[in-house]
């Protein structure tokens, strides 16, 4: 039997390139129809499903072995603390990819974040005292910038790579502006409490990072938003022509990243004890390689909340696993960009298949 | 161009169902004026800005500080130079400031020891780091973003282990092999012209020569413009992708070694902030993230565009941390006035 | 079963970019019965069933229900109007789950403030799933099922409907069965009879005997009109081919008069040449000046044989013999290296980069020939082109002109000028004269057999069997992937469309 499959001739339809639906693939005027999946490819299916919590095991196995304090419940939070932050970043631009977009603007939103709360509450620059409303409008602040985010895109219909580069630093800059040279360091024993106070031996943090991975878990899962996320991720043109308000949707899913991210600068504000424009850095490529290397597909539609919690944990595990092992802290970008590179790699997109860019 | 047959949205999909060209038109179509003025448009705005702040400022016009500008502009120019070809492509390098400060810190290392063995390893280096992006890219098709996010992780990485995460100042005795960077071969009487303006002249002039009589040129705009098309002619499309990304390396080191010279020092951070307005010289510049259109002459207007629009804030009095959300908002003004969106149909 | 139509379309024409695909054409569907929509590749069937599906508007004419007018804006207008179109699995989305399928952009109806109910969202699928007769979990993930159970999912999609609306709806089935097996398509075939009392259904299909197997009517549609039309039960599968073809092929159009002799010396040779999932063992030679026209149908494997060719899809085994070497591409590149060059099907996304002008297009393909000592001469490749746009005779103000702004004939044209600039020994046309107005048409055509009197080979993939057969000195059939008859085609003693057609279904 036969799969060459093409569409009428009579449809004198030309396909566009940089289409991402399998059906105006360039290669679909001569498409194979996806085949249904053999035993076998369904079997491979799964196993690289679940490569990532494999990896995962692997990985503290073997540092394990070289070390086993590893195995430490102390060790354990102290995974969990470094997780944390990463985490809910990473939450924020899972239901980014998931759309098949991109957000480059971690950094920025999270800096401005951590500066709006480190000068809203008590500090060593100004007579704020504003306590727990602060965070709030951290989070206000994030979601603001968020939201210009998704509005610009799909309003002016920029790639969401371009909007969030200049985002990114348009974050970086309102965080340098509002803090005028100075640093604000907190003073505020409540809000530094997010790092400091454990609860059951876990700094509030963790807690707060799990309280969003569940928030983020059940929108995913439970919500029509959170589905319609993945379904314009796995064929936008479908998406519309259903009748999805897809341009919502998005909008929606860049304001949620952005409030995200003003989370973890209040949690980095927290840690680090003040709230300064540099916060950030580095943070972008983390957050990317954690979503990446847990399973959630670059093009989009495929993943979620749970691959990248696994994602996150295979950093932190990494990145604990070289302290315990003795090994220069210089080398962790170099392992992530390894891990990232083979992560990509070995990954059945979509988009892979194209031309890719 | 296209009449949308679903109006209840603004997205067109091009799904092979639903395209629907208007009804005969078997006549050539007039060209787009718009696009035209578009295409010009990157130089008025540099003229109309040199004007509004030579008016407000007259100081700015003083040659003196023009070439300082101009010097200034250099090496930014280097760095956006190199990655015009992979913009071109419709690709991009998040690598550039990473090779840059590692170029910066092999110099800072290998002198006075190796004496102008420096500038070679530093080139190499660039070239090796370009070729390696570019080969993944090809090789394992993973998206431009992430294999050069990669690269400058292992970079930096690198950087830091070698320069054990501190700036290393260059010495007296290494600075000798360096003075060709800070001095300044031409000028009339007290009046100078740097090096570095000269070196980026040479870059540029090799560069828009590259771009319009090298296959190589050609080929970096077919594949932006057209990679499907430029595919099914036979071109071999790989091999120009991956030399586009050395090229972008090897401009970056020699950015790197330039910064190095003028700095007196390497650091395994100098080029960080240069990412932006690297990237945002080539768009503002007019070569569309798109791809297929643009050129090195281009980033030049665009470099220049960039580095008076920081020195004329400062002349005018926006405060200096305000500068970088202009950057951020320029950035975005320019891609919505240069991006082709015919080409994109579903905005990601 | 009802006598009166309650769907209807009347003297609706469609035209796309100055080709006309349905010219004044009126149908109508009554409640309860099943059409069949026969016709060949440009008959015109794809576009009315799209018209139907609310896909596209039409230019002129009208839709109506139960006789008022009707404008439908988009798919999901015409489901709210009680018309749902079946086609192959790509419109289900294989990362979301078959019950998220059968309702994408409807889960309001099993949700409350925006929170999904799964159980009353599965429970609902359940029955429509009954209704096909397909017992899978609703909470399964679309990639994993095979292609019948997909296509089953699409038609439970389409009759969801029956929920939405009190009307009487009508199905529009697409090509279903191509990649159905025979069992399966006693199922579907099943359904769609014991549905009948809910369902009016318009059944588009090259099968000309499952059509009449399954229909109450037939319409035949050939070049966009309307020709025939009559019960099931008063027709036949060969009288159903003769309304499909019947035009007496034009010698003159297709210049059969300068159909010369071939050469002796073979440039292609292939033998047992097979890529897993597309076609296997096929065979054929191709001799210089020759030109070869392969015909077939969708899904019998020309696309990918042709595809084969320029190093798109490299054979998986079997030779392929290029002047007397065996090769393998898997490139267009290693292709083109060999002489090779390739009119594209898709020539606004494969032919030419549009947004570049005249120039560059023509020299893309060989761009050495306009360069010296390494560089470009651009007053060279100027004259180049001019060449080549005065010899094809090819309408454009200048050579700067963007190839955007060419007429469809010109473009191929340009397309055509690269190719031969780069002095290819072997073309292949794909779908050469798509999208072509006849004038257009005509100029490919002579551009064609001047090709083969200087002795290029050419392997040509025609938008229609007439053109096949008027062009080519030697046609293989192909039928699901395999080679089903060959034929030779002399000029004056051209082979009847009906004899190919024969091994093509």
């Amino acid at each position: 039997m036969s799969y060459d499959h093409e569409h009428s001739d009579e449809t004198f339809c030309e396909v566009n390139k940089s289409s991402t639906s399998a059906i105006a693939d360039t290669e679909s005027a001569q498409a194979k129809v996806t085949k249904p999946e053999t035993r076998s490819r369904k079997w491979l299916e799964r196993v690289k499903s679940f490569a990532p919590l494999l990896a995962l095991l692997v990985l503290s196995l073997l540092i394990g072995l070289r070390n086993p304090r590893f195995f430490d419940f102390f060790n354990f939070v102290r995974i969990a603390n470094s997780a944390a932050i990463p985490l809910v970043l990473a939450l924020g631009a899972t239901f980014v990819i998931l759309l098949g977009s991109v957000d480059l603007s971690v950094e920025g939103i999270l800096a401005l974040g951590a500066v709006v709360v480190a000068i809203l509450v008590r500090n060593d620059m100004n007579q704020n005292s504003f306590g727990w409303t602060a965070p709030i409008f951290a989070i206000i602040a994030g979601a603001a910038i968020g939201f210009l985010n998704g509005f610009v895109h799909v309003r002016v219909r920029i790639p969401s790579f371009m909007v969030t580069l200049g985002s990114w630093f348009v974050g970086i800059g309102l965080a340098t502006l509002i803090l005028g040279g100075r640093n604000a360091r907190v003073l505020d024993p409540e809000i530094r409490s997010l790092a400091l106070t454990r609860f059951f031996n876990f700094p509030l943090a963790v807690w707060v990072a799990l309280g969003v991975l569940v928030f983020a878990w059940l929108i995913e899962r439970f919500t029509i938003f959170g589905r319609h996320v993945l379904a314009i991720g796995g064929g936008e043109d479908l998406a519309v022509l259903s009748g999805i308000h897809v341009n919502r949707v998005k909008v929606l899913v860049f304001t949620l990243a952005g409030a995200f991210y003003g989370i973890g600068g209040v949690l980095a504000a927290a840690q680090l004890g003040q709230g300064n424009a540099t916060i950030g850095d580095g943070r972008l490529f983390s957050t990317i390689t954690a979503v990446v290397v847990g399973g959630t597909s670059l093009s989009g539609g495929a993943g979620g909340v749970l691959n990248t919690l696994v994602g996150v944990l295979i950093i932190a595990v990494l990145g604990n696993g070289m302290v315990l092992l003795g090994i220069s802290p210089d080398i962790q970008q170099a392992v992530q960009g390894i891990i990232i590179i083979i992560a990509v790699a070995s990954s059945i997109d979509r988009n892979r298949m194209k031309f890719v860019k | 161009m296209h009449r949308p047959e679903i109006s209840q949205s603004r997205l067109i999909s091009l799904a092979t169902w639903f395209e629907n060209m208007p009804a005969p038109s078997t006549t050539l179509k007039k060209p787009n004026y718009g696009e035209q003025i578009r295409a010009f448009a990157p130089v008025l705005v540099l003229v109309g800005l040199v004007l509004v702040i030579g008016t407000l400022r007259p100081g700015f016009f003083n040659l003196e500080s023009l070439i300082v500008t101009v010097a200034d502009t250099a090496i930014l120019f280097i760095l956006g130079a190199g990655s015009t070809f992979v913009v071109m492509l419709g690709s991009i390098d998040l690598s550039i400031q990473a090779i840059c400060s590692f170029a910066s810190v092999i110099v800072a290392l290998m002198l006075p020891t190796y004496g102008y063995g420096f500038l070679i390893v530093a080139l190499a280096m660039g070239l090796v780091a370009g070729t390696v992006s570019g080969v993944f890219h090809v090789w394992l098709k993973i998206p431009s973003f992430i294999v050069t996010l990669a690269t400058s992780g292992l970079l930096v990485s690198a950087a830091l282990l070698l320069s054990h995460e501190r700036a290393i100042s260059i010495e007296e005795s290494g600075r000798a092999y360096l003075t060709w960077v800070n001095g300044s071969l031409f000028g009339l009487g007290s009046l100078r012209l740097p090096n570095v303006i000269c070196i980026a002249a040479i870059v540029g002039a090799l560069g828009i020569w590259c771009q319009k009589y090298t296959p190589f040129g050609r080929y970096s705009i077919a594949i932006g413009a057209g990679e499907p098309a430029t595919w099914a002619s036979g071109v071999k499309v790989n091999r120009y992708k991956v030399l586009a990304f050395a090229t972008s390396g090897a401009l970056a080191a020699l950015a790197g070694v330039l910064m190095a010279g003028r700095q007196g020092s390497g650091s395994p951070n100098l080029a960080d902030q240069l990412l932006l307005p690297a990237i945002a010289s080539v768009i503002v510049g007019g070569t569309a993230i798109t791809g297929g259109a643009g050129g090195i002459g281009r980033t030049a207007v665009g470099a220049l565009i960039i580095t008076i629009v920081r020195v004329g804030m400062t002349f005018i009095g926006v405060n200096i941390f305000a500068q970088q959300i202009v950057f951020g908002l320029v950035l975005i003004l320019a891609v919505a006035l240069t991006i082709d969106r015919s080409k994109i149909v579903i905005v990601k | 079963m009802a006598e009166k139509a309650f769907l209807s379309l009347t003297d609706v024409s469609k035209a796309f970019a100055g080709v006309q695909a349905l010219d004044r054409v009126s149908i109508e569907i009554r409640p309860g019965e099943v059409v069949g929509l026969v016709g060949e590749n440009g008959a015109g069937k794809s576009t009315l069933i799209r018209i139907l599906a609310g896909v596209y508007r039409p230019d002129n004419g009208a839709l109506l229900l139960d006789g008022r007018p009707l404008t439908l804006h988009s798919p999901r207008e015409a489901n709210l109007n009680g018309i749902g179109i079946v086609f192959q699995e790509q419109s289900l989305l294989p990362n979301l789950t078959v019950a998220e399928n059968i309702y994408l952009g409807q889960e309001k109806e099993f949700s409350r403030l925006g929170v999904v109910s799964w159980p009353a969202l599965h429970a609902a699928a359940r029955r429509q799933l009954e209704k096909v007769q397909l017992n899978i979990d609703p909470a399964a993930r679309t990639a994993r099922l095979s292609f019948a159970e997909r296509q089953m999912v699409e038609l439970a999609k389409a009759l969801a409907l029956e929920e939405r609306t009190e009307r009487h709806l009508v199905i529009l089935l697409d090509e279903p069965t191509s990649v159905l097996e025979q069992r399966e398509i006693d199922i579907l075939f099943e359904r769609v009879r014991a549905l009948r009392t809910r369902a009016s259904f318009v059944f588009v299909s090259h099968r000309l005997d499952e059509v009449l197997h399954i229909s109450d009517r037939v319409y035949v549609m050939k070049d966009g009109k309307v020709v025939a039309e009559m019960p099931a039960s008063e027709t036949s599968v060969p009288q159903l081919h003769r309304l499909m073809v019947g035009r007496e092929l034009h010698a003159e159009y297709y210049r059969e008069a300068r159909q010369r002799v071939p050469g002796e010396t073979e440039v292609i040779r292939a033998e047992r040449l097979t890529v897993d999932g597309s076609y296997r063992n096929v065979d054929f030679t191709l001799r210089q000046g020759e030109i070869l026209g392969i015909a077939g149908v969708i899904g019998s494997g020309r696309e990918a044989l042709t595809r084969t060719l320029f190093g798109f899809l490299p054979h998986t085994s079997g030779t392929l013999t290029v002047s007397g070497r065996p090769v393998r591409s898997s490139s267009p590149d290693q292709a083109a290296a060999l002489g090779i060059g390739y009119i594209p099907r898709e020539r606004r996304v494969e032919g030419l980069v549009l947004s570049l002008p005249i120039v560059p297009n023509i020299t893309l393909a060989s761009l050495a020939t306009v360069m010296k000592t390494g560089a470009i001469q651009t007053k060279q490749e100027r004259e180049v082109a001019e060449n080549w746009v005065k010899k094809l005779h090819v309408r454009t103000p200048s050579i700067d002109a963007l190839c955007l702004n060419l007429s469809g004939g010109n473009q191929q044209k340009v397309v055509l000028s690269k190719w031969m600039n780069a002095q290819s020994k072997i073309l292949i046309f794909d779908h050469p004269t798509r999208g072509l107005d006849v004038g257009a048409k005509e100029e490919v055509y002579d551009l064609m057999r001047t090709l083969s009197e200087q002795g290029i080979a050419i392997v040509l993939t025609a938008d229609t069997l007439e053109e096949t057969i008027g062009l080519s000195h030697s046609i293989i059939v192909m039928r699901d992937g395999q080679v089903t008859a060959r034929f030779d085609a002399p000029p004056g003693n051209k082979p009847k469309q009906i004899d190919l057609i024969g091994h093509m279904v």
